[in-house]
């Protein structure tokens, strides 16, 4: 194809990404022909060409903004409309978007936020955006086959130890700085927010069928899970769920957790396909 | 309802609740899938792996068609996640139309490309719009989505007739039109698919439909979405304009409920 139309994508490309707006964009523009944008853009007396070109700049900052707050919520809220409007500002110049889906515009908000904190008091944002992405990353996740209670009541016990199963692919075990979980409750409840506490703190966010839930795990279960990333004989996870427990209490707290997982569908037997395997 | 139509990207996803969602849709009513960053227009290569994706959701939901916009959405591997002008050349026809026959021949079937809403045109553009997108489709036989409020729209945005763009496509290659609300920025027209059709742009679908025949609508509402009593009245309108124009005899098709099925492609779909 021949280069002129490549070109004249590539300048309309930047005009229309410009950061500060196109007219500043062809300020500092040295591939326009002469005569300017105005030998490439028919303009008239109701729009110039740099009007015109204007009205793809707006849609393009627009449609972002507007996906990026259905898809953080929470982090809008704790923000305000102002601040987080020059959030994505910022984060639109250095991650411009290059996926088919507007899904994947947004994927860098979190590690974006923890590399540029906003002046806003809400240190907690970029794991309270952690969360929201992760929930988004979920939600379309491959389908899994969860393991059911009546597979593992087929078994007898002395068999149990020796099950290998993991994690579902649609999981994701968080490590937050912050109680944000309930930040975002109180978001999706409609609810006041209140600055959460700083506490290191393992989120678990997962989804059944299309459902997605999510919820803070104490450090054995985390570690457990974290163990479930890989497949792993149900005997070795009991040990990590047993740890520090008194004796007598070990065996209530591990049926506990095993039941809960089995009603949460969080788990999966070995051997069901590559597409079962869970994140981080 | 007699049928769907949706955005392709929004399901080609791995698992969860929009494919859960769009199964059940396709069990009960024919679909069609529309997307909008093919990106046809581009100088950058195909993306292998959304035709890939492409083909497999179309593989596992049968839709009755493909369709995309007569556009470009990004260059250098970036998405301007907008659908944008390409200038009106022979040369860019002929890039447009063999990209065209390379995603036909990847999904193994033909598609249908629409023509967009606009708001700039290109100085170096030595057709108009319609010998544009006519050239297109008949060089990459495709099919063509006919959006008549983008006819609209562009016909006040570039100062052109929208009769006289409506009166230069070709019937056979017509096999969808899409209808939608736009709004007046006084300076231009904007197609902001959150309104209701305007009364213009009906009298357009009119003479489309005595032109073309009984070809399936869809009324594309994205925001302010109304309740959906709303949104079946105006379905309600475009279909009582479609019977009574077909009825009236001018075109000589009969009316086929306006839903896409096998009979209401154009013959070269059909192969």
């Amino acid at each position: 194809m021949s280069f002129q139309l490549k070109d004249l994508q590539n300048l309309l490309y930047r005009l229309i990404t410009a950061p500060s707006g196109v007219a500043e964009g062809l300020g500092t523009e040295h591939a326009l022909p002469a005569g300017g944008l105005a030998a490439l853009v028919d303009g008239d007396e109701r729009l110039s060409a740099e009007a015109r070109v204007d009205v793809y700049a707006d849609m393009y900052f627009y449609r972002l903004l507007e996906a990026l707050k259905e898809d953080y919520p929470a982090t809008l809220a704790v923000l305000g409309e102002a601040n987080f409007h020059n959030l994505i500002t910022a984060y639109l110049i250095e991650h411009r978007p290059s996926e088919p889906s507007l899904r994947g515009a947004g994927k860098f908000v979190p590690d974006f936020l923890r590399r540029h904190p906003p002046r806003a008091q809400v240190p907690f944002v970029a794991d309270l955006a952690m969360l929201e992405r992760a929930i988004i990353d979920v939600f379309c996740a491959a389908d899994a086959t969860p393991l059911e209670v009546s597979e593992m009541n087929a078994l007898e016990p002395e068999l149990w130890g020796a099950v290998k199963m993991r994690r579902i692919a649609v999981s994701a075990v968080l490590r937050a700085h912050w109680r944000v979980g309930e930040v975002l409750r109180a978001v999706e409840e409609k609810r006041d927010w209140k600055s959460p506490g700083r506490e290191r703190n393992r989120i678990l966010v997962w989804r059944r069928n299309s459902r997605v839930s999510y919820r803070e795990i104490a450090s054995n279960e985390a570690a457990a899970l974290a163990m479930l990333a890989r497949t792993t004989k149900f005997a070795n996870v009991c040990e990590v769920l047993a740890r520090g427990l008194p004796q007598d209490q070990a065996p209530q707290a591990i049926r506990d957790t095993l039941a809960r997982w089995l009603s949460e569908g969080l788990i999966t037997r070995a051997g069901r396909g590559k597409r079962d395997q869970p994140r981080s | 309802m007699d049928w769907f139509e949706v955005i392709s990207e929004n399901f080609m996803v791995a698992g969860g609740r929009p494919l859960e969602v769009l199964a059940a849709v396709r069990d009960r009513h024919p679909l069609v899938l529309h997307g909008v960053s093919l990106s046809i227009g581009t100088t950058d290569p195909l993306n292998r792996k959304y035709l890939a994706d492409l083909r497999a959701l179309a593989k596992r939901f049968e839709p009755a068609w493909i369709s995309d916009h007569l556009c470009w959405t990004g260059v250098a591997g970036r998405n301007l996640h907008d659908l944008l002008p390409l200038p009106y050349t022979a040369e860019v026809v002929r890039h447009v139309s063999q990209r065209i026959r390379e995603v036909q021949d990847f999904l193994e079937r033909p598609i249908l490309l629409e023509n967009v809403s606009s708001y700039l045109t290109f100085r170096d553009s030595t057709l108009s719009e319609w010998e544009f997108l006519c050239a297109v489709t008949e060089q990459a036989d495709c099919g063509i989505l006919l959006d008549i409020n983008n006819i609209f729209v562009n016909a006040f945005n570039h100062r052109f007739s929208a009769e006289q763009y409506l009166d230069a496509i070709p019937v056979e290659r017509v096999a969808q039109f899409h209808l939608a609300g736009h709004s007046d920025h006084g300076t231009h027209l904007f197609d902001t698919h959150d309104q209701p059709v305007g009364e213009e742009v009906w009298a357009l679908y009119q003479r489309a439909v005595r032109r073309f025949g009984a070809v399936s609508t869809l009324i594309e509402w994205d925001d302010n979405i109304p309740e959906f009593r709303v949104l079946a009245e105006t379905a309600e309108r475009a279909r009582r304009i479609c019977e009574a124009t077909v009825r009236a005899g001018t075109t000589g098709d009969e009316f086929s409920a306006q839903r896409p099925a096998e009979s209401a492609l154009p013959a070269y779909h059909r192969a």
